[in-house]
């Protein structure tokens, strides 16, 4: 008993997170609000969050590199573009390429206004966002406007999709050619608490995955290793710290942040690319519709981490496919975050923060109360779900951020010596 | 004993300044060769060229016997030269066993070699009695450890000549001893030094032999034996080396700054100061040291009003302030000279007119009825205050940022002593400037000493303090813990005290 205590004590963060997960699972097993845990609600969580993760590990690369990269938005917008245009002409793979090239090319841009001219980085960031859309649109007329279907705004629906796969055995995938039993799905078919509810996760993960997306997903831990575990990525780092210091010993700052940011610019017109491939099958104006700034949002919140923009990135996915799947389990949520909030003002309590806690006990009320006497949550608020879960969760999770030291100042060659 | 550098006839100059003039003097191999001069004498400029980031209008170098022509640092390294910033060239976030290897792999993306690195660092740093965790971030680290992290990272590029800028300003007395212990262990495996320092006791102690330098000219180089800080001051400056100017003090029996209890409100988990308990009369100055960090800036801006005080009373001359904002502070007459001039006391792109309204914008001085600016006050003192204070600048039109340090220091200096305050809190007053203007400051703070002003001297410079205050505090982990009597302290004291030893 003690050890757990102290376990409880040593990892307030982690015990809250089981806590939230727990009360998740229970409200899950409602029959209203089922699809908490569905397989469907998580296979449409993954399709979601990928184009935020995929934007936000490129923000990674440029922000540790020490460019503040604000733009995201506006290369993911190219993303979506060039790859629309080139799945729509030559097929999905040639999008998928097309897409990560008109993100670099951004990329690029903003490589060379922010180090080269040392053009204060948000105003460059903005100035790719603007620019960006104006070219999408321009490009949409010359290339679309004349055809059936497509126009100013959109483009043609894209032909041929990337096929997919499943796990053989535990997801209901071919094992040489042959058909396997779908175990996760028969399992999540029981309705046994926390045992049909993580089948239904994993079941969502396996099940009809397309390449692209398993492509994306390895990313993380190749970013990971990139960034951590090799010469590259060590100058790379070193570079956002304290680039006098690298420069003193003779890493070239301007090329590793060059790297950085047009990184970043493929990350993002490969997000954009999957938003058209893999989403929609189609360009349309507005598509990315912020996602770039919700994963640079990420990218913050995540302390500048892969795990941490996977983090974010998934909850953003899993609360944007539970406002799309279901708008009642939406409404389960009031429910979860009112025993939250209690729980929280219970530990606040006990703590002696008398204040916090009567606020928190408070809210715990309202949300409990607006829980029992209504049926759904209003549309508006549901819209809206994802961006105040993301954004609530995020800053709970990671109050100590530690961002790389000379992000967003500009350097000049030769300080270093 | 082999010569590891031979310096002959170094010319370097920049636009309006000769910083190197025909220099030429021949460093021993396996000693401890000091560099002294004042600040702007041309030592900077030396060691930049033996380091390859400048390359010499004229002379030859030779290293070991054979002449090196460097194109930048890579080449310097390459033939055994490593240099210490003053400034430590350390990324925070990287462990310590990356920022040694940082850049010797090149950038490729195979796996870097971390079980080889690491035993080899772990090795060099026993092999010269430099103690350190090789897998601690760099921002956990303390100044001497992160010094140590500096010295191992140029050895294990395999460095056997060192050059030390300035390595001592950032370091308390305790850990310059331990630095001088590594120092000389070093020299006993056969690497060669070169110190940089204007601190001539230091030289005293550390040096084999010592060369000084003057107005960009190679002035003399003596053995330690027939040295002495004297001559070496003399050599230096032409003149008698100043020192804190001595105390004739008439303080007065009224109060002129009180706290009372002072407890600052916590942040991020720490109380900054608590139970603050002081009496600063007029005509005295009242000094407090302490490593950095140790309250001394929350304590000066919650006497100004920036930071928030959970209680305790402040009283300017039985007034209650506590309560006031800073604005009513200033305009009640607390100067205040702060620690960063750059941030801080100067509108660094503005001009000297401009920036002597600074902290005196709503006076009466500057500020007319219809609340426009009186530029006629602010030209005629900012005149004033170049004159009095010696201030080296075309016009007082020009740019801050076109003055030296201590030139911009003196102008703060003389904003903030003119004036009349009734109060001057005085924060690093003297840090980063050269022997003359230090010396000028000194002056300037003892005669508005001498007038009636109260003072209250924050400073880490521990003769500063001891030549100039009338009495003496500690500060350790945000409390007053020690007071001291300024004319029987010693520097090793205060350290300790400083350090949270001696307590």
């Amino acid at each position: 008993m003690s050890n757990f205590l102290n376990f409880i004590k040593d990892n307030k963060e982690k015990t809250f997170f089981i806590f939230i997960l727990f009360w998740l699972l229970v409200i899950a097993q409602i029959e209203t609000y089922s699809q908490l845990t569905t397989s469907g609600t998580f296979a449409a969580t993954m399709r979601l969050a990928i184009p935020i993760l995929l934007a936000g590990l490129g923000g990674i690369f440029s922000e540790r590199s020490g460019v503040v990269n604000i733009g995201l938005e506006g290369m993911m917008i190219m993303g979506t573009w060039f790859g629309a245009w080139a799945a729509w002409l030559y097929g999905p793979w040639w999008g998928v390429a097309a897409g990560i090239f008109g993100g670099l090319i951004f990329g690029l841009i903003h490589a060379i206004a922010t180090v080269s001219f040392q053009v204060d980085h948000i105003v460059s960031g903005v100035a790719i966002n603007i620019l960006a859309a104006g070219t999408a649109r321009f490009f949409s007329v010359v290339a679309y406007a004349n055809e059936s279907q497509g126009g100013a705004t959109q483009s043609p629906r894209i032909s041929g999709e990337i096929s997919s796969f499943s796990l053989p055995f535990l997801s209901g995938g071919t094992f040489l050619g042959n058909e396997t039993s779908d175990l996760l799905r028969n399992l999540e078919d029981l309705n046994l608490f926390f045992i049909s509810d993580i089948s239904g996760l994993l079941g969502g993960l396996t099940r009809d995955i397309s390449y692209l997306s398993f492509i994306a997903l390895s990313l993380v831990p190749i970013c990971m290793w990139v960034l951590w575990s090799t010469p590259f990525g060590l100058q790379l780092r070193s570079v956002g710290e304290f680039p006098v210091g690298s420069e003193s010993l003779g890493i070239n700052v301007y090329l590793m942040k060059y790297i950085g940011v047009t990184l970043s610019g493929a990350f993002s017109g490969l997000a954009g690319a999957y938003l058209v491939i893999e989403s929609s099958g189609i360009y349309r104006e507005n598509q990315t519709g912020g996602r770039g700034f919700i994963a640079l949002a990420s990218v913050i919140f995540g302390n500048w981490r892969p795990t941490g923009v996977l983090m974010g990135s998934g909850l953003f996915g899993y609360a944007d496919a539970l406002q799309l799947r279901s708008e009642e389990s939406v409404h389960g949520l009031l429910l979860l975050i009112s025993i939250v909030l209690l729980a929280l003002s219970v530990y606040l309590l006990f703590n002696k923060k008398s204040r916090n806690g009567a606020i928190s006990l408070l809210m715990a009320f309202g949300f409990g109360i607006w829980f029992l006497n209504s049926t759904s949550v209003p549309n508006e608020f549901v819209y809206f779900t994802p961006h105040i879960t993301t954004l609530v969760v995020l800053s709970f999770a990671s109050q100590r951020l530690r961002m790389p030291k000379s992000v967003g100042q500009p350097y000049k060659k030769g300080e270093g010596g | 004993m082999n010569t590891a550098i031979s310096i002959e006839n170094i010319s370097k100059s920049f636009p309006g300044v000769l910083a190197n003039d025909s220099v030429s003097f021949d460093i021993t191999s396996g000693t401890i060769h000091a560099i002294v001069g004042e600040n702007g004498a041309g030592k900077s400029t030396l060691m930049k060229i033996l380091y390859g980031m400048q390359k010499p209008d004229n002379g030859i170098l030779k290293i070991n016997g054979d002449i090196a022509k460097f194109q930048s640092p890579k080449d310097a390294i390459a033939s055994g030269i490593g240099m210490v910033h003053q400034h430590f060239m350390l990324a925070d976030n990287l462990t310590v066993w990356e920022n040694i290897v940082l850049g010797i792999d090149g950038s490729n993306l195979s796996k870097i070699k971390r079980s080889k690195y690491i035993p080899e660092i772990s090795d060099l740093s026993k092999k010269y009695s430099l103690p350190i965790d090789v897998n601690l971030t760099i921002d956990d680290l303390g100044v001497g450890e992160k010094q140590r992290v500096e010295i191992l990272k140029v050895l294990y590029r395999g460095a056997n000549i060192l050059i030390l800028d300035e390595p001592t300003a950032v370091l308390v007395p305790q850990e310059v001893e331990e630095l001088f212990e590594n120092l000389k262990n070093l020299v006993s495996q056969g690497v060669t030094i070169l110190f940089i320092s204007h601190k001539l006791d230091e030289v005293m102690e550390i040096a084999d032999r010592i060369s000084v330098m003057r107005g960009g000219q190679h002035v003399g180089t003596v053995n330690k034996e027939e040295a002495s800080k004297k001559i070496l001051a003399e050599m230096m400056i032409g003149k008698d080396l100043p020192t804190p100017p001595n105390r004739e003090t008439m303080i007065s029996s009224e109060n002129c700054l009180q706290l009372k209890d002072l407890n600052g409100e916590p942040s991020l988990g720490k109380i900054p100061f608590e139970d603050i308990n002081l009496e600063i009369k007029k005509g005295e100055i009242c000094g407090i040291a302490g490593v950095e960090g140790n309250g001394q800036r929350e304590l000066s801006e919650a006497i100004l009003g920036l930071y928030p005080v959970e209680s305790g009373q402040i009283f300017l001359e039985d007034i209650e302030i506590t309560k006031l904002s800073t604005r009513e502070r200033r305009l009640t007459g607390i100067s205040f000279i702060p620690e960063d001039r750059q941030s801080q006391g100067l509108v660094v792109e503005s001009n000297l007119i401009e920036n002597i309204i600074l902290g005196k914008q709503s006076s009466n001085t500057y500020s007319s009825r219809f609340r426009n600016v009186l530029f006629k006050n602010a030209s005629k003192n900012s005149k004033d205050v170049v004159e009095n204070y010696d201030v080296k600048t075309p016009s007082v039109q020009t740019l801050a940022l076109a003055l030296s340090g201590g030139n911009q220091q003196k102008f703060v200096v003389g904003r903030e002593i003119d004036g009349k305050p009734r109060f001057l809190l005085a924060s690093q007053p003297t840090r980063g400037v050269d022997i003359g203007a230090q010396a000028l400051i000194w002056d300037k703070l003892k005669d508005a000493r001498d007038m009636g002003l109260g003072v209250l001297l924050i400073s880490a410079d521990l003769d500063e303090l001891l030549g100039l205050s009338d009495k003496l505090y500690v500060i350790y982990e945000g409390k007053l813990v020690k007071q001291l009597e300024p004319k029987e302290a010693t520097p090793e004291q205060l350290g300790s005290y400083m350090t949270g030893l001696g307590i």
